[in-house]
C-alpha cells in the first residue's frame, strides 16, 4: 500500500470540497473568518479520525443493512465528545463556532469518508484516509477564508490590513462564498487539465 | 430476512448504542464542572460589567407573563446615600435563534451597561454584535510589532451604555462606528445597527425595551408582597 498516496489524495486528487464535492455547506458557512476555519478543520478532522478507526475496526461485524444508523451513532458521539470540551476547556473558540459545531455530524465528509473508505479498509489505511481528508478540507477552508476575509471585511486573523478602507460586505455573505468556490473550482481544474495535457505530450 | 440475523442486528446495535452513551456520560461527568464553572465566571463577569461600582445584593426569578423573568439587585453607597440598581436577563430571537443579554439599569432607567451573553448570529454580520473595536492594524500587531492597548468591550454593546432604556432606543443607519459619534447618538437615544440589515440590532434593542417592562412589573409585584 501506498501511504503516502493514501494520504495526499484527501488533498489534491480527491479533495472534499473541489473534487468530491462533498462537505459544501460548513465550507461555505464558516468561511468567514480565518480562525473560524481552521477551528472547524480540526473540530471536523478530530471527528473524521475517530470515526474512520471505529469504523473501520468494525466493519466486518456490522450488518450492511444498518450500517448507516451505526455510522451515524458513531460519529455523533465524537461530535458531542468534541462540543463538550470546547465547551469546557476552550469556552472562546466554543462561542466563535456556535452552531457550527453540533452540525459537524451532517457533514458529507464524515459519513461520506465511513462509508466510502473506511468501511471497506484497514485502520492504519482509515486512519492516513481520516488525516489526508481532514487536511484537505481545513486547506480548502482557510484558502477560501483567506480571500473572504481580506475582501470582505479587510481583515486578517481579526486585525484590520488597511485602516479606513471599506471592505466589499457582499464577500462575506453567501454570495461571495459561491464566487469564490466558484473561481477556485475554476482554477484548479485548470491545473488539473494542464498537467494532464503535460503528461500526455511527454 | 433470518430469524437469527434480526438477532445479531439487534444485539450489534445495542451494544453499539450502549457503548455510545456511557462513553457519553462518562465524558458529560468529566466536563459538568468546568462547563459549570465556566458558565458561572461568565456571568459574575458580565453582572459585573453591566453594574460597574455596585455590589450584587440578590438573585430573583419570578413569572411575568407566564415566562420566567430572572433580574438581580444591586446597591452602591454614594454620600452616605444609598443607591439602587438592577441587572435583568432579556432575550428575543435574531436571526439565528435568540440573543441573550444582561442590562443594567440604575434608578432612572439609564443603562449602566449591557453584555450580550449568547448568541448565533450570522458570522461577519450580526456575530459583529460581540466583536471588540481595535485600531490595531495587521501590520501593527504583526509586524512592526507597534501593540496599542486593545479594549474590552464590544463597540456595539458600548453604544448601549447612557441610553434610557424606558423610551424607545432608535436605530440609526449603519454607520462606521467610532467614539465621536457616541454623544449624537445620546442625545437621540439611539444606537448604530451593525449592518444596513439591522436584524441583529431590531432584536437586541426590543428585546431591552421588552426587559425593562418586565423589570418594572416585577418591582411593582416586589413592593406588593
Amino acid at each position: 500500500m501506498d501511504y503516502f498516496k493514501e494520504f495526499f489524495k484527501g488533498v489534491w486528487e480527491k479533495n472534499p470540497t473541489f473534487v468530491l464535492g462533498i462537505g459544501m455547506c460548513p465550507t461555505l458557512a464558516v468561511s468567514t473568518s480565518v480562525s473560524n476555519a481552521i477551528w472547524m478543520g480540526i473540530g471536523t478532522t478530530f471527528v473524521l479520525f475517530g470515526s474512520n478507526i471505529l469504523v473501520s475496526a468494525i466493519r466486518n461485524i456490522v450488518p450492511s443493512h444498518v450500517r448507516i444508523p451505526i455510522f451515524i451513532t458513531i460519529i455523533a458521539t465524537f461530535v458531542i465528545i468534541v462540543e463538550l470540551t470546547l465547551k469546557a476547556y476552550q469556552p472562546a473558540v466554543y462561542k466563535a463556532l456556535g452552531i457550527y459545531i453540533p452540525l459537524i455530524v451532517v457533514n458529507c465528509i464524515i459519513l461520506g469518508r465511513a462509508e466510502e473508505f473506511a468501511a471497506k479498509n484497514n485502520i492504519p489505511a482509515s486512519i492516513l484516509d481520516a488525516l489526508g481528508m481532514g487536511l484537505g478540507f481545513t486547506l480548502n477552508l482557510t484558502v477560501l477564508s483567506f480571500i473572504r476575509e481580506i475582501l470582505g471585511s479587510n481583515k486578517l486573523f481579526g486585525y484590520t490590513l488597511i485602516p479606513g478602507f471599506k471592505p466589499a460586505l457582499l464577500m462575506i455573505l453567501a454570495p461571495g462564498a459561491f464566487f469564490t468556490l466558484g473561481l477556485l473550482l475554476w482554477g484548479m481544474n485548470v491545473i488539473k487539465a494542464r498537467t494532464a495535457r503535460f503528461k500526455r505530450t511527454e | 430476512m433470518k430469524y437469527s440475523d434480526i438477532v445479531k442486528t439487534t444485539i450489534i446495535i445495542s451494544v453499539i448504542g450502549f457503548i455510545s452513551a456511557f462513553s457519553l456520560s462518562f465524558m458529560k461527568k468529566i466536563t459538568q464542572e468546568p462547563i459549570a464553572k465556566q458558565e458561572q465566571e461568565k456571568k459574575l463577569e458580565a453582572l459585573a460589567l453591566v453594574l460597574p461600582g455596585y455590589t450584587v445584593q440578590q438573585e430573583k426569578t419570578v413569572t411575568i407573563d407566564d415566562t420566567p423573568f430572572t433580574y438581580w439587585i444591586a446597591t452602591k453607597e454614594e454620600n452616605r446615600i444609598v443607591k439602587k440598581a438592577w441587572a435583568f436577563l432579556t432575550e428575543k430571537k435574531g436571526y439565528g435563534g435568540p440573543v441573550q443579554s444582561i442590562v443594567g439599569v440604575d434608578e432612572s432607567n439609564t443603562i449602566l451597561g449591557f453584555t450580550i451573553l449568547s448568541q448565533n448570529e450570522t458570522p461577519g454580520l450580526g456575530a459583529r454584535c460581540v466583536e471588540v473595536a481595535s485600531n490595531e492594524t495587521f501590520v501593527d500587531h504583526f509586524i512592526t510589532k507597534n501593540l496599542t492597548s486593545k479594549e474590552e468591550v464590544s463597540w456595539f454593546q458600548e453604544q448601549f451604555v447612557g441610553l434610557n432604556a424606558s423610551k424607545p432606543i432608535a436605530i440609526q443607519k449603519k454607520g462606521n462606528w467610532h467614539k465621536e459619534m457616541k454623544e449624537e447618538l445620546i442625545q437621540h437615544n439611539a444606537v448604530t445597527a451593525i449592518t444596513g440589515a439591522t436584524i441583529t440590532t431590531k432584536a437586541v434593542t426590543q428585546s431591552i425595551e421588552e426587559g425593562i417592562q418586565k423589570l418594572h412589573k416585577a418591582l411593582t409585584l416586589q413592593e406588593v408582597q
